[in-house]
């Protein structure tokens, strides 16, 4: 039945060169091009989502950037002209016959045939051998969207990568094909990377690999979580998109970090399987993988979501089953510190044995892949810890599947404003606060990792009414927190990194604009009743004119707390000293305490109260703020 | 340095074409141990010249042999995407039949075309021949694969 579908889909496409008359062709081709001008078929949505239009000022520009992908000298422009040309190449012998126009454009070639009525009579067509092999290899047949979430210890990844994978008929999940955009660099230095990747230096093109290999390199080797969103494409519209996807090989547009993403160019191929999603139309700005999900989640395409645990969530999964001593026994086993037969001959549960050696080895293959020991040691201490797990037969496992927590597409959304009013110095404040990505620490974590922060432009705007004065309070251009708890077998570093102005009180007792780079590292841990508690070696440098120098740079500490006292009530605490003694020498001490409780997902209400001593002067703030997220 | 340069050449050839240029720190999947090391971050890929070769050709299953670089198995078995699977996942793959269950055991069987019915049973027998599948740390893909068919074709 599939194979049939194909072939009918295929559109009866070994034709072969007909042979005929260039100009009977011609006439045939200009009848075609006057029927789209009646039908304005170059208006049509369908045809913009085929060639990656979008409206400018001025009328059209595709961000596709590869001139290959146009057949018009300015199809890149003109949807009309690319469409006639698209025509004529159609229904003129081709340059290349192993791969001619039909062919390659393929999701043009079925739409412009339906709307039309082709007389495929009249076409100089081979057949598409290539097209038409791929398809009974792959035989689409269902759609999931793959957020892979944030890296551990890497607040930056929240960001993302978003992918679809194409599955087929009858396999695993595993074997399904993963259809990517990516960046194409060979750039390994981040700060390049970035800089370039921020304003379209690179290339990007669509790539396809099995599943299994995106599951290695995120769940494996990233130690990323996995979101599988799947959608509820039929297999015709599966089927569509596959086919605008093989339009699209070799086909490069310029990679934008923050809005022309991975994310963006995919809505382009779910609105070529589904014409009737608005995915891409949204206005221009930044595109957050997790909001990509949010976008079709409000339009219902999303049938389910599924996890799929890291190795380092498996481990601390199984981790947490053990007591102390046991999970020490595991981390011996994984060092070969001792042979697995000794926990066979234990005097302990079939469950435990199975548990203790689960954690070895995933423990064992997460060192591995961390390059911590080499090849020949890691396979060996490996088949031994299988061969012992092998003999404790079926059932003896525990559940090695960590629960899913909270679905990050059900967290709060990346924008954020704020309004409220606040107290200082006896004087009365309203204050407003905008936050145009992505999420704090106060913020509800549900979705989200627990202690990390990534905010860029946070801006912070005070209006005193009794003097009439509208003061920026603070704008952070990027303001990073990354805490990762500490414990036996993971022993991460936690870091901060935040710069932008602020006020800051002066000797002269009043608040003065400053620009500020903060920095800080050290390490974080986390108890069931505390939270998540950490401590910072901090430095940082601040420019001003009203410095006596203009500069002050300074060294210092903080210790901090971070509990979730209910799911919906975050307590922030904080204590830090700096003492700066390059520039204008001076100390500051602040204490904070920063309450959220959330309403909703999208509203929470906070209020902050922080006690600052700078220059020898005290100042207490405190602040009652009402969130929305959107 | 002639041998190298074979070696190399093989395992480009192995790992299909499509990852020749910066790919050839990748490991081909023969054996266990081999993971892809090369660090991917989703965002920067170095290995897009995959993607510069064609979308679907190379990379998709069944169309090339993704273990040139392991010889043909005696007993040629099902697909050369069984094989290829194996090859790419032979840690999983032996994680999970020493614990007689996981996804990748379930591909196996998929890959093997067990009957639903029989998967209990085939994950139970291979489970408890763990030893005469996985016979040491250098197995390759081309033993593991003929060793499961021989467990799997005894009582």
């Amino acid at each position: 039945m599939l194979r049939h579908a194909i072939s009918l889909f295929l559109f009866s496409a070994a034709l072969v060169c007909a042979g005929r008359a260039a100009g009977a062709e011609a006439s045939y081709v200009n009848h075609l091009i006057n029927k789209v001008g009646q039908q304005k078929l170059h208006q049509n949505r369908y045809w913009h989502i085929l060639l990656h239009y979008k409206k400018t000022l001025f009328g059209y520009e595709s961000v596709i950037d590869d001139p290959r992908f146009f057949l018009a000298p300015d199809g890149k422009h003109d949807p009309q002209a690319e469409l006639a040309a698209t025509l004529r190449a159609f229904f003129s012998p081709p340059d290349d016959p192993a791969n001619p126009p039909v062919c390659r454009f393929i999701a043009r070639y079925a739409w412009l045939k339906e709307q039309l009525g082709f007389d495929e009579a009249q076409l100089a067509l081979a057949s598409c051998r290539k097209f038409e092999k791929t398809m009974e290899v792959i035989r689409p047949k269902a759609a999931t969207i793959i957020f892979p979430a944030a890296y551990m210890n890497n607040p930056a990844s929240m960001f993302g990568h978003t992918f679809i994978n194409i599955e087929t008929e009858n396999r695993s999940k595993l074997l399904s094909h993963a259809v990517n955009y990516s960046a194409f660099t060979t750039e390994t230095n981040g700060l390049v990377f970035a800089l370039k990747g921020l304003s379209g230096f690179y290339k990007g093109y669509f790539s396809i690999l099995p599943y299994y290999e995106k599951v290695q390199e995120y769940s494996d080797i990233n130690q990323r979580d996995i979101w599988e969103y799947r959608l509820n494409f039929t297999q015709a519209e599966v089927k569509k998109m596959v086919m605008h996807i093989w339009e699209l090989q070799e086909i490069y547009a310029y990679y934008y970090f923050f809005d022309e993403n991975c994310s963006y160019h995919i809505l382009f191929l779910l609105e070529a399987g589904r014409p009737g999603l608005h995915l891409t139309d949204q206005p221009n700005q930044w595109v957050i993988p997790i909001d990509t999900v949010r976008a079709l989640q409000d339009d219902g395409v999303i049938e389910s979501a599924d996890y799929r645990p890291s190795r380092a969530t498996k481990i601390r999964y199984l981790a947490a089953a053990l007591d102390r001593q046991e999970q020490k026994t595991a981390l011996s086993l994984a060092r070969g510190a001792i042979a697995p037969e000794r926990v066979l001959q234990r005097d302990i549960s079939l469950r435990d044995k199975a548990g203790i050696l689960d954690l070895a080895t995933e423990y064992l293959q997460y060192t591995y892949v961390k390059k911590e020991i080499p090849k020949d040691r890691y396979t060996a201490l490996f088949l031994g810890l299988l061969q012992a797990r092998s003999t404790l037969g079926k059932g003896a496992g525990p559940q090695h599947e960590p629960p899913a927590p909270a679905d990050p597409e059900k967290g709060h959304e990346s924008n954020r404003v704020a309004l409220g009013f606040g107290v200082k110095k006896g004087t009365w404040f309203e204050e407003l606060r905008l936050r145009p990505a992505y999420h704090s620490l106060t913020d509800n974590d549900a979705g989200y990792e627990r202690g990390a922060q990534i905010q860029f432009m946070n801006t912070v705007l005070r209006y005193y009414s009794a003097k009439n004065d509208v003061q920026l309070k603070s704008l952070d251009v990027i303001d990073i927190i990354s805490l990762s708890p500490r414990d036996l077998l993971f022993k991460p570093f936690s870091w901060k990194v935040k710069t932008g102005f602020r006020q800051q009180l002066m000797p002269d007792g009043r608040d003065h604009l400053i620009y500020q780079l903060h920095t800080g590292g050290g390490y974080a841990y986390s108890n069931k009743q505390l939270g998540l508690y950490y401590g910072m070696v901090e430095g940082a440098v601040n420019f001003s004119g009203s410095f006596k120098k203009n500069y002050a740079l300074g060294i210092g500490a903080a210790i901090g707390l971070k509990k979730n006292i209910t799911d919906r009530w975050t307590l922030l605490l904080e204590a830090r000293s700096l003492y700066y003694g390059l520039g204008d020498e001076h100390t500051t001490h602040e204490l904070t305490m920063k309450h959220n409780i959330a309403l909703s997902a999208k509203r929470s209400l906070s209020w902050e109260v922080s006690r600052t001593r700078t220059f020898g002067i005290y100042q207490t703030d405190v602040v009652c703020m009402w969130n929305l997220y959107f | 340095m002639k041998k190298i340069l074979l070696a190399l050449f093989i395992c480009a050839v192995a790992c299909n074409l499509a990852y020749a240029g910066p790919a050839l720190k990748k490991n081909c999947g023969c054996g266990m141990g081999s993971i892809l090391f090369e660090n991917n971050d989703g965002l920067m890929s170095q290995t897009a010249a995959a993607t510069t070769n064609g979308l679907f050709g190379n990379q998709t299953f069944g169309i090339s042999s993704g273990t040139l670089e392991c010889n043909q198995p005696e007993a040629f078995y099902g697909s050369q995407m069984l094989h290829r699977f194996v090859a790419e996942n032979m840690d999983s793959l032996a994680k999970d039949i020493s614990r007689g269950q996981g996804e990748s055991l379930e591909t196996l069987a998929v890959l093997m075309d067990v009957p639903q019915q029989q998967r209990g049973e085939f994950s139970a027998k291979l489970q408890s021949n763990f030893s005469r599948i996985f016979t040491s740390p250098q197995v390759t893909e081309e033993e593991v694969v003929n060793n499961i068919i021989t467990v799997t074709k005894t009582a």
